[in-house]
């Protein structure tokens, strides 16, 4: 038996390395007469390496299944891939196969993959890619994407489809390696974009597309100047505030779809947010993006099922809050909005534990001068001497009245410490998950969880890239302030291939600014029980020009009276839900 | 297609010298060791013993890789097979022929009104190969099939006729009785490429039609976004993408060959003509092609 695993009939190789013996022009079409196949032919007959008749007859026959089961309008993968996705629990949905189908038999391998948030954009590009792998088309692979996802889609390839794809870490990988994932950020940048635009490729994922919507950026010049035979492009906001980026994104993909600019102008722009001729450029936009909407048959969500659990600090903790609160407001009086960001820190912590707060405030205090020490010195003193947790004791009831496997969330690594501690003494086994583990570390301990975990206290850095559907309860110990941050806690079990309903357990300490924060987030926004597709788009129509938690900041240190603060954050919240309408109301999403 | 990939699977253990046993009705187990499985399953696998079904319900129940058509279990094992046998050969038996008819029939109408002697005669080989090609039509969509092509290695002619199949015993033969092949496998490989590409030819052009067209529809809309640059190298660039994605291509690619050694039955002659001259010749048959040449 031949040990090589060299497949011998790839019909298909990037340009780079394909091995013609010879190409004949004819009228009708081109014929291409691959070496490779010869060339193994003449190695093993130098070498007299004849294989038994037997074996040959074998082979024979396999060669006629494989080219029968390559029916031409069905997706092998699908078959292919049937056992592996029953092991990890995947379950394609329609929408799904009908998009990868369209892609590879309507669009010849290019398009936008434009569905929305959550439909599972990663899912329908995985397939084609696979399909293609199979069908020997291509063989040459790059995936880009914003570096924070670079090891979500090396591990969503690899266990859904079964493709191990590079990481790039070098310059070297971009020619060794046939599958290659890189942050768009990387690729673009000397030397990686010289070499990289010399490679042909077969095909090329670019995630994350509407990043591309300027044609006037490096990332666009050099996506643009890609060698390409496949491309996909996925995003679910296709278009945010102008129709030129749709023009310039549909021109990455098939130059002159759109026409030429001046005749896209002129045919489909009334303005640059209001299309002229909305039915024909739909049609001209059908033909090379793919967009899958929620509501039209494609997924039905589970339910987000929130339960707020109140919970009032005891004398001697409502004291250590108001003394943080008072002098986070005063050191920010004294330094401005410059050095904001710690302060924000410790006036969240003190909602979630004192051990995290103690931890931030000693590391203030190793940057101010000795005049200074005063205050906190002695607020460190009277955090060190509190033994009382009602959160940590909240919570432990509250756990004691679940069954089944529970993710608790929050945001600081000192907190995550303590809630194990606590849950541990009370006779609990946890598992710790956050962003310092490597990335085998993080699988091992989610199959832990899986197999035969109860609880799973996690950081919100180190849920990322992980799904969690096989768990549909989630404890919110502390709660993040920017809602994209508190979707994605969410979105580790809410999402595509969730059976149960989702229960989220509020604790929220009574009479602090984590009340605040819910009031703007449940009551104003509705984050918790509805999901609000293109948060990030929303966010940025906001146009705030500081980070959310700043923005909340801000009103907090603005206002010393409850009331005011929370009509502050009522016209904030009304804000975004404007910016929000505003985005539905767009007539260029009527062309999505 | 079904009782084929069973079949191929219960062959294919069968040569791995593995005999699968019927633990229960419809799973199968089969104790296959390391080198086995890294070939399946790649350099991280064990040898392990690999329960497998073909019926679906089943494997969920026992947990037994799954085999159908479309199943990575199966497709683990038809592309390790597809590795195989690469280039292979076999031959047709003398005793096979009847070697006095074969005589008797060459000898008919050789010499006509002359006589002729056999001063004597003996058996060799002539070398044929058998080229297994994959071929795909690259239209719009893509049709793939395999196609067989005989090749006669004496004179790089590709054989019309069917080989007796069934006549194929496995192995080659005594190197002394074979005859010298005059072209090389390259040779052979074009004659059957040119072979191949004239039956397509003959079938027709429809499956380039609706790629043709798109491919003008693209390059039309090219023109018109580049408008005036249709000079520039982008241009160029973006054309020759369109071009390779759409131009209507036959890729040809040799999967395996086998060399198949024929009988020739060789004789000298002496011809007495009419006239009582009297010539010597080499006369050699070829009973698959029924060919008898002077040489």
């Amino acid at each position: 038996m031949h040990s090589l695993l060299m497949p011998f009939t790839t019909m298909s190789k990037s340009g780079s390395d394909t091995r013609l013996l010879r190409t004949i022009d004819l009228p009708y079409y081109r014929v291409e007469v691959l070496a490779d196949g010869l060339q193994s032919l003449i190695r093993e007959l130098r070498a007299k390496r004849f294989d038994t008749w037997a074996w040959y007859s074998l082979a024979e026959a396999a060669d006629q299944l494989a080219v029968q089961q390559q029916a031409p309008e069905e997706l092998v993968a699908v078959g292919h891939l049937k056992e592996r996705w029953n092991q990890v629990g995947v379950i394609p949905y329609p929408h799904q196969l009908s998009t990868a189908k369209r892609v590879i038999f309507e669009m010849q391998g290019q398009a936008i993959l434009a569905d929305e948030v959550g439909l599972g954009k990663t899912i329908e590009a995985g397939l084609v890619l696979k399909e293609y792998l199979l069908r020997r088309l291509v063989k040459k692979v790059l995936i880009l994407t914003p570096p924070g996802l670079v090891w979500q889609w090396y591990y969503e390839l690899m266990e859904k489809f079964d493709i191990t794809a590079g990481i790039q870490r070098t310059q070297w990988d971009w020619e060794y390696a046939d599958i290659l994932i890189a942050s768009l950020d990387t690729a673009k940048r000397e030397p990686h974009a010289s070499i990289i635009t010399s490679i042909p490729y077969d095909m090329i994922i670019i995630d994350e597309a509407h990043k591309l919507k300027n044609s006037a950026t490096a990332a666009y010049r050099f996506v643009n100047s890609l060698q390409k035979k496949y491309c996909l492009m996925l995003t679910a906001t296709p278009v945010q505030n102008d129709l030129k980026e749709l023009y310039n994104l549909i021109g990455l993909i098939k130059p002159g779809q759109l026409g030429s600019y001046r005749s896209f102008k002129s045919n489909f722009v009334k303005d640059k947010r209001t299309p002229k001729n909305p039915q024909q450029l739909k049609e001209l936009l059908d033909q090379v993006m793919i967009r899958n909407k929620r509501n039209e048959g494609t997924v039905q969500f589970t339910k987000r099922i929130v339960h707020p659990i109140i919970v009032s600090l005891t004398p001697k903790e409502r004291e250590i809050y108001e003394r943080v609160t008072e002098f986070v407001k005063e050191s920010s009086r004294h330094t401005g909005l410059a050095n904001i960001l710690p302060l924000i820190t410790l006036q969240r912590e003190v909602c979630s534990s004192f051990l995290a707060t103690a931890l931030t405030l000693e590391k203030m205090m190793a940057s101010m001068e000795p005049d200074q020490l005063e205050k906190p010195a002695s607020l460190l003193r009277d955090l060190a001497e509190v033994k009382q947790n009602s959160k940590c004791d909240a919570l432990e009831r509250t756990i004691a009245q679940l069954g089944g496997k529970i993710i608790v969330f929050t945001e600081y690594k000192a907190s995550q410490q303590y809630i194990r501690y606590r849950l541990e003494r009370a006779g609990y086994h946890t598992l710790a998950f956050d962003g310092t583990l490597s990335r085998g570390k993080k699988q091992w301990i989610r199959h832990m969880f899986q197999k035969e975990g109860q609880i799973l206290v996690s950081t919100e850095s180190g849920g990322e890239g992980l799904n969690f559907q096989f768990c549909n309860q989630i404890i919110n110990f502390d709660l993040p302030w920017n809602p994209m941050r508190l979707e994605q806690r969410i979105g580790r079990v809410h999402r595509l291939g969730q059976t149960r309903d989702v229960h989220i357990f509020n604790l929220i300490t009574k009479d602090t600014i984590e009340e605040h924060i819910v009031y703007l987030l449940h009551e104003k926004i509705n984050m918790f029980e509805s999901i609000i597709g293109e948060l990030d788009t929303i966010l940025l129509n906001l146009k705030l020009g500081k980070s959310f938690e700043s923005t909340i900041m801000d009103i907090f240190l603005a206002h010393e009276d409850a009331k005011q603060i929370r009509q502050e954050l009522a016209r904030f919240g009304d804000r975004i839900l404007e910016s929000r309408a505003d985005i539905d109301a767009s007539s260029l999403w009527e062309l999505l | 297609m079904n009782a084929t990939f069973k079949q191929l699977i219960f062959d294919f253990f069968s040569l791995c010298e593995l005999e699968p046993l019927e633990i229960r009705r419809g799973i199968w187990q089969v104790n296959a060791d390391d080198a086995l499985m890294k070939e399946l399953d790649g350099w991280r696998a064990r040898g392990r013993l690999l329960q497998f079904t073909f019926e679906p319900d089943l494997a969920e129940t026992f947990g037994a890789d799954l085999i159908v058509p479309g199943s990575y279990r199966l497709n683990s094992i038809v592309q390790l097979v597809r590795r195989q046998g690469l280039l292979s050969r076999a031959h047709i038996p003398h005793h096979f022929f009847h070697e006095p008819s074969i005589r008797q029939k060459a000898m008919a109408g050789l010499n006509p009104g002359g006589r002729t002697y056999v001063v004597n005669s003996s058996i060799a080989y002539g070398q044929y190969i058998m080229l297994k090609i994959f071929v795909r039509l690259k239209g719009l969509s893509s049709q793939e099939s395999i196609h067989t092509r005989i090749v006669d290695l004496s004179d790089a002619r590709v054989l019309r006729l069917n080989l007796p199949t069934h006549l194929l015993q496995p192995g080659g033969v005594d190197e002394t009785l074979l005859r010298k092949r005059k072209y090389g496998l390259k040779k052979a490989y074009n004659a059957a490429v040119e072979n191949i590409l004239a039956d397509l030819d003959e079938q027709g052009h429809d499956w380039t039609l609706a790629a043709w067209e798109r491919l003008e529809e693209e390059k039309g809309r090219l023109r018109e976004y580049f408008e005036n640059q249709s000079d520039s190298p982008a241009y160029e660039a973006k054309l020759q993408e369109v071009k390779t994605r759409l131009m209507p291509t036959i890729q040809m690619n040799a999967i395996r060959a086998a060399f198949i050694y024929v009988p020739l039955f060789q004789y000298r002659l002496i011809l007495v003509r009419p006239d009582k001259t009297e010539t010597s010749q080499n006369l050699s048959c070829d009973p698959i092609s029924s060919l008898c040449l002077f040489h």
